[in-house]
């Protein structure tokens, strides 16, 4: 896997960003879904995997299929999408508890019917109605397949529904989900599908026996990678990022809010993208942002993005 | 693509700083402002402004500093933002009524105080708390605007636009604010009178307008305005009739490229799904000089490409 990782920053010049001077098109090289698939298997490499927030969000309405589309042309590697179940069993992309936000109309998603979903639109950012409209979960694997890898959030309690339809779409390979709970739990309540999707446990750092519930996975299941809040930048814990990802597992953490990162967060790093610095000194090297664009740019100056 | 922007801007800005050093004792800084009020009074074929819709809000929290202050670094010509009046006096940033959407706070901007607004922080547009950035007053933008983007200043026309010049008044700002409004040049003088004189102001052309002609001829006989918003729903609208009419006469047309009712359909969505030629480009042939967007990024990409950002 170290061989995949020294090829990628051969192809990847730094002088690609500043030869791209259209919105829209892709920056980097046209990276597979059989690469994105093994550099996340591979925690070693200096390749750094970007996920991005809802989709790019600024663009298009979060949660969209544009807003996906727009991920895979930028060359993310990763778009986190929300999945909740409409009252007649339809999965769907939504954040909110309810559609009020997001779309034209109003009420929760487990109260409304997928015939009336369709009638809506999404809203962009101030709350305007799009063209665009609210996709199902088939939608948006359909459209990831092959290139993009994805994040469902939301989806742990309903993952018998979300599974059928990535077995549908044959999406396996590119799914991982997350939650914030210890190995025996998940063994138990996800056990089937743990060879079958990535799973990728939550561990809030701050959290007393952060360091054993690593250990146990690590010990076991190896997880794929961890996720990792960490609302100090002074915890002990940051220290043992180099020595998790020399065993097998890559360290995730997210860029959106300080909380998440100690402060050194997206809005920082839009006024100075050198904030992203600590990501990089951290060996973390998979990074949920809500400024894709900002990210690559930055990684990708670095020689740490394709 | 942000890098090869600010490249761009820069070298802009670079070589109009050299051509405006040429005259003497003129600060190159000030002349951007300048410039852009010179375009809107003497509006040009080759030069179409750029309006930014509340700050670049895909960059930053609508009607916040660092919206504004991406716009000024993209080089927008002007910055369209709405303002409110606290329950104490104070003029804020704010679209809505309440604070309910854009903070992490809730309530109605003229039942809070300054400092209750100031405690609550904006959230981004996919609504997620967690920001830093406060909601700004219109003191702090005009200090961060002055001489650099010109201001459009929204929801002030009802009630608050003496307020609002006291600020430009004490900010030495006057030249660089637009104010607009929808209601009659004579409505607009029984409330404000004399100070109507004093400010720059921008009818409205909206779906609801009587007598888009009679309109236009009432505030080009009493205040020759420099400008005009002009909405249409459709081509056979009486208001897009008004646009060739006003650009004979050498007045500057603003259209609002953000939705569909506004522009006949001839909005940036359109630039991303048929083309910027098909909703941009159709706007600057039918007369406008000057578009308000949603996108500014790409309205200016656009508009470089085509020849039409040469002042």
């Amino acid at each position: 896997m170290g061989t995949l990782g020294a090829c990628r920053q051969e192809v990847g010049t730094p002088g690609q960003t500043e030869e791209t001077p259209f919105v829209g098109e892709s920056a980097g090289e046209s990276t597979s879904i059989t690469d994105l698939i093994a550099n996340l298997k591979d925690s070693r490499n200096k390749e750094i995997i970007v996920v991005a927030h809802r989709g790019d969000w600024r663009n298009a309405p979060e949660n969209s299929l544009q807003a996906i589309e727009n991920c895979i042309t930028m060359g993310v590697d990763m778009v986190e999408i929300d999945i909740r179940e409409t009252k007649d069993g339809q999965l769907i992309l939504m954040h909110d508890e309810t559609v009020d936000r997001t779309t034209t109309g109003t009420g929760k998603v487990a109260d409304l019917t997928w015939a009336y979903l369709q009638t809506l639109y999404l809203r962009d950012g101030i709350g305007h109605k799009t063209p665009h409209q609210i996709p199902t979960l088939k939608e948006a694997l359909q459209l990831c397949k092959g290139n993009i890898l994805v994040n469902l959030d939301k989806s742990y309690p309903i993952f018998d529904k979300c599974f059928n339809v990535i077995e549908e779409t044959g999406t396996q390979e590119q799914v991982v989900i997350k939650g914030a709970i210890p190995y025996d739990r998940v063994k138990e309540e996800f056990g089937p599908y743990l060879d079958k999707v990535f799973f990728m446990p939550i561990i809030r750092l701050h959290e007393p026996h952060a360091k054993d519930i690593v250990d146990t996975y690590l010990d076991s299941l190896q997880p794929v990678a961890f996720e990792f809040t960490v609302p100090q930048d002074t915890l002990k814990m940051i220290e043992y990022f180099d020595d998790i990802r020399a065993r097998g597992s890559s360290v995730w953490v997210n860029a959106l809010w300080p909380r998440h990162n100690g402060g050194h967060d997206d809005e920082k790093a839009a006024m100075d993208p050198t904030v992203y610095d600590w990501f990089l000194d951290n060996h973390i090297d998979m990074i949920q942002t809500d400024r894709p664009k900002l990210l690559l740019e930055y990684l990708r100056d670095k020689n740490r993005h394709k | 693509m942000e890098k090869y922007l600010k490249c761009t801007f820069l070298l802009a800005t670079l070589v109009m700083g050299s051509v405006l050093y040429g005259q003497a004792d003129i600060n190159p800084k000030e002349n951007r402002a300048a410039m852009i009020l010179e375009q809107l009074k003497n509006p040009s074929g080759d030069y179409i402004l750029a309006v930014s819709h509340r700050g670049d809000w895909r960059h930053a929290p609508e009607n916040s500093l660092p919206a504004i202050q991406r716009c000024i670094d993209l080089g927008v010509d002007i910055v369209e933002i709405d303002v409110r009046l606290t329950k104490d006096g104070h003029l804020v940033a704010m679209h809505d009524k309440t604070l309910d959407r854009t903070t992490d706070g809730k309530g109605k901007v003229r039942e809070l105080t300054l400092d209750e607004i100031r405690a609550f922080r904006l959230k981004n547009a996919c609504g997620v708390r967690g920001s830093r950035i406060p909601v700004p007053t219109l003191e702090e933008i005009m200090e961060l605007t002055k001489d650099r983007i010109m201001v459009n200043l929204d929801k002030v026309e009802g009630e608050t636009v003496r307020e609002a010049y006291e600020i430009l008044k004490k900010t030495g700002t006057v030249k660089q604010a637009i104010f607009k409004g929808r209601e009659t040049v004579q409505a607009m003088r029984k409330k404000y009178g004399d100070l109507m004189d004093s400010i720059i102001y921008m009818p409205i052309l909206i779906d609801n307008t009587k007598n888009p002609a009679q309109f236009v001829q009432d505030y080009n006989a009493d205040l020759s305005p420099l400008a005009y918003e002009v909405t249409f729903d459709s081509e056979d609208s009486e208001n897009f009739k008004q646009i060739s009419k006003l650009r004979e006469e050498g007045i500057f047309v603003l259209n609002i490229a953000l939705w569909d009712d506004l522009v006949a359909g001839h909005t940036d969505e359109m630039s991303l799904l048929e083309g910027p030629d098909a909703s941009w480009g159709w706007l600057v042939e039918r007369g406008a000089n000057g578009i308000m967007t949603d996108r500014p990024e790409e309205l200016l990409i656009y508009l470089k490409q085509k020849g039409l950002r040469n002042p």
